[in-house]
């Protein structure tokens, strides 16, 4: 049988038989549109993911001072540390190599009072670099400045939500704000973060110059904590040593005794982060796999009983002349030419289903098209042999029980 | 044209137990011969016909096909002889549903390879009396007209041997008539007919009658000339 009559006649048998056809075609498209849809969904998580570890830093060492009594470091809570002064702070600077940027921080819950409208919120006292760091801009307005630090100015910078809730619609720069009863100009409002890895709503947050706080808001001459950025990022553990090294020496922390304060990465939790999010790409993908084998058992399914439906068929065209390899390539060609339109339909309704899904979820829209690609040929090659079980059943039937069926 | 000396077939059944349909069968057909196959049901006619259409190969024995021993001949061989020399027409017509009776007689020039004369096709469908059928479907043609189509489809290959296991079955007499006197012009032309039938008035349409019974040939007789076509006009009438 020469190519051009199979393709001819295989057509021709897909159209007359186009119920079963659809079958297959939709059997296959659903297999690949579910492969291709799962793993863009977690490829659009995993890159949420780094979105955010972005916006935490992967270049950044927080001293924080607590008293540490377990090897591992756990807080022990109601301890208050005041060791962590300005001096410390300076020498820092003056004397471990490899920092870029760095603000010192204190921080309390205390009353906000906007008008008649009043809440309680953390109150973070930073320096301008703060904000650098993080690499966060503002919604309005403008950030304070080293001035504004050094004149302990009372300017006050929102978190995106206290701003939502202190002030709804309107825009509230320039804006009187009351913080413990003194009086603050609102100098701008910081743009949307969302939920962070770390727990914490920096949204819900307001923000002050260091001094301000210590001295018009908290009256203490001591730091919660200082945030280090490296200039690189791999330089993360010998900073760390060095820093400890130098605030053990000046806290006069004798061999044997724990630490007053705390040095840590982000680095723990983005590997969890990531860790987890790549278990879930695993995951995900391992679906799509077994959604592409589950439908092509469905192929296999369908191929099966339309050969048992042809039976007879098969038995005359064996008669009238068919060789193994005739039957054969009749069936196969058939079912992979409903395969490959269906996986190539799948592509498509993959691509759509995806962009949906992450509008649904507010996830970036991601579409891989290697993985897709990959999906794609997986699930041709699949139906191909799921599709030639049936054929080569066909082909080795035996002309005369094939004539006699039914 | 055909040559079968001591053919036997033995099937085995499920269980293993071997059930003897042919025993030691010899005899020989010449070409342009019109035979008739006869016995009684499980005889082992349509095994005999199975044979000599190189749909199946004899346990025992050898077959020659134009000189040529097939006894021996593999799946593939046997594939290509049935696709150049033999032409099948089955009881139940075997016609492919969903498929125009154009189309259904353009299978067998499939397997030959090369190009697909419809030309042909429609010449032949217009030979057995079916040129204004030939684009309908299959389902739309009465079992006579099936029929028809099935003969017209065994001669795409222009096969020198056809082979008919009951093609009159399921058919009424008038219809089978037409059939046979269809068979009749076949064989004027000089093409070989080995005709598997019960029924007598479709037998008489033969010159000779191989009778088989328990596997064994119990009589070859030459049937008197023109028998046929007297008993079927006066069936007829
Ligand atoms: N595939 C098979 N397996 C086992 N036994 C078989 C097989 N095919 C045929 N037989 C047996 O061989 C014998 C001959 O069968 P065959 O079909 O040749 O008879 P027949 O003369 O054509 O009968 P009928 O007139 O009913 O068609 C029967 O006894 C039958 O049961
Ligand atoms: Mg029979």
């Amino acid at each position: 049988m020469t190519w051009r009559h199979l393709m001819r006649g295989g057509l021709r048998q897909i159209w007359r038989y186009r119920l079963r056809s659809m079958l297959v075609i939709c059997c296959a498209a659903l297999g690949v549109a579910g492969a291709v849809t799962s793993v863009n969904y977690a490829s659009g998580g995993r890159e949420q993911v780094l979105t955010r570890i972005q916006q935490l830093g992967t270049n950044l060492l927080v001293i924080n001072a607590e008293q540490s009594r377990s090897v591992g470091g756990r807080e022990r809570t109601g301890t208050i540390v005041t060791t962590l002064v300005e001096a410390d702070y300076l020498a820092l600077r003056r004397e471990v190599e490899g920092i870029a940027r760095s603000s010192a921080m204190v921080s309390a819950g205390l009353r906000l009072k906007a008008g008649y409208l009043s809440k309680v919120a953390p109150v973070l006292g930073v320096e301008p670099d703060f904000f650098a760091i993080k690499s966060w801009a503002l919604a309005s307005g403008d950030f304070f400045h080293t001035e504004d630090v050094r004149r302990s100015a009372r300017v006050v910078l929102l978190g995106w939500q206290v701003a939502r809730d202190l002030y709804g619609e309107e825009n509230p720069v320039g804006e009187r704000l009351f913080i413990n009863r003194v009086p603050f100009e609102v100098a701008g409002v910081l743009a949307e973060r969302g939920q962070g890895l770390d727990v914490i709503n920096e949204d819900q947050q307001v923000y002050v110059p260091l001094t301000t706080a210590m001295r018009r808001l908290l009256d203490v001459d001591h730091y919660r904590s200082i945030l280090l950025e490296l200039k690189d990022s791999r330089d993360m553990v010998p900073v760390a040593a060095d820093v400890t090294a130098l605030l053990r020496v000046r806290h006069r922390i004798s061999a044997f005794r724990p630490d007053d304060f705390s040095v840590g990465s982000q680095q723990d939790l983005i590997d969890t982060q990531l860790a987890a999010a790549s278990r879930l790409g695993f995951l995900v993908r391992w679906i799509g796999f077994s959604g592409l084998v589950v439908s092509g058992l469905g192929v296999l399914a369908i191929a099966w009983i339309s050969v048992r439906d042809r039976t007879r068929e098969i038995g005359t065209r064996r008669a009238l002349g068919a060789r193994r390899e005739d039957v054969f390539f009749q069936f196969a060609f058939e079912a992979s030419v409903l395969a490959t339109i269906g996986a190539g339909s799948g592509l498509g309704a993959g691509w759509l289903a995806s962009r949906l899904a992450a509008s649904q979820a507010q996830l970036p829209f991601i579409f891989e098209l290697q993985n897709a690609l990959l999906a794609l040929g997986m699930a041709v090659v699949l139906n191909f042999v799921f599709a030639s079980w049936p054929a080569i059943r066909a082909a080795r039937m035996d002309p005369i029980k094939a004539l006699r069926h039914e | 044209m055909i040559e079968m000396q001591g053919i036997s077939r033995i099937y085995t059944r499920e269980d293993g137990t071997p059930v003897p349909a042919l025993r030691d069968v010899s005899f020989s057909i010449g070409r342009g011969e019109f035979v008739t196959v006869r016995g009684a049901s499980g005889s082992g006619k349509s095994s005999l016909l199975n044979i000599i259409g190189c749909l199946d190969t004899p346990t025992a024995g050898i077959y020659r096909l134009d000189g040529e021993d097939v006894s021996g001949y593999d799946d593939e061989q046997r594939s290509t002889i049935r696709c150049r020399k033999i032409g099948f027409v089955f009881q139940s017509f075997n016609l492919l549903p969903r498929t125009t009776a154009v189309e259904n007689v353009e299978i067998p020039a499939l397997y030959v390879g090369g190009r697909v004369d419809r030309d042909r096709a429609l010449d032949i469908l217009g030979r057995v009396g079916l040129a204004e059928r030939a684009g309908h479907f299959v389902s739309e043609l009465s079992g006579g007209e099936q029929q028809r189509v099935a003969i017209a489809r065994a001669l795409m290959n222009d096969a020198p041997l056809l082979l008919a296991d009951e093609p009159t079955g399921n058919l009424d007499s008038a219809a089978g008539e037409s059939i046979m006197r269809l068979l009749a012009d076949l064989h004027r032309e000089g093409r070989t007919i080995v005709l598997v039938t019960h029924d007598d008035s479709v037998a008489a349409w033969a010159q000779r009658e191989l009778l088989i019974r328990d596997g064994v040939i119990a009589s070859d007789r030459q049937l008197p000339p023109l028998h046929g076509r007297a008993a079927s006009v006066a069936a007829g009438a």
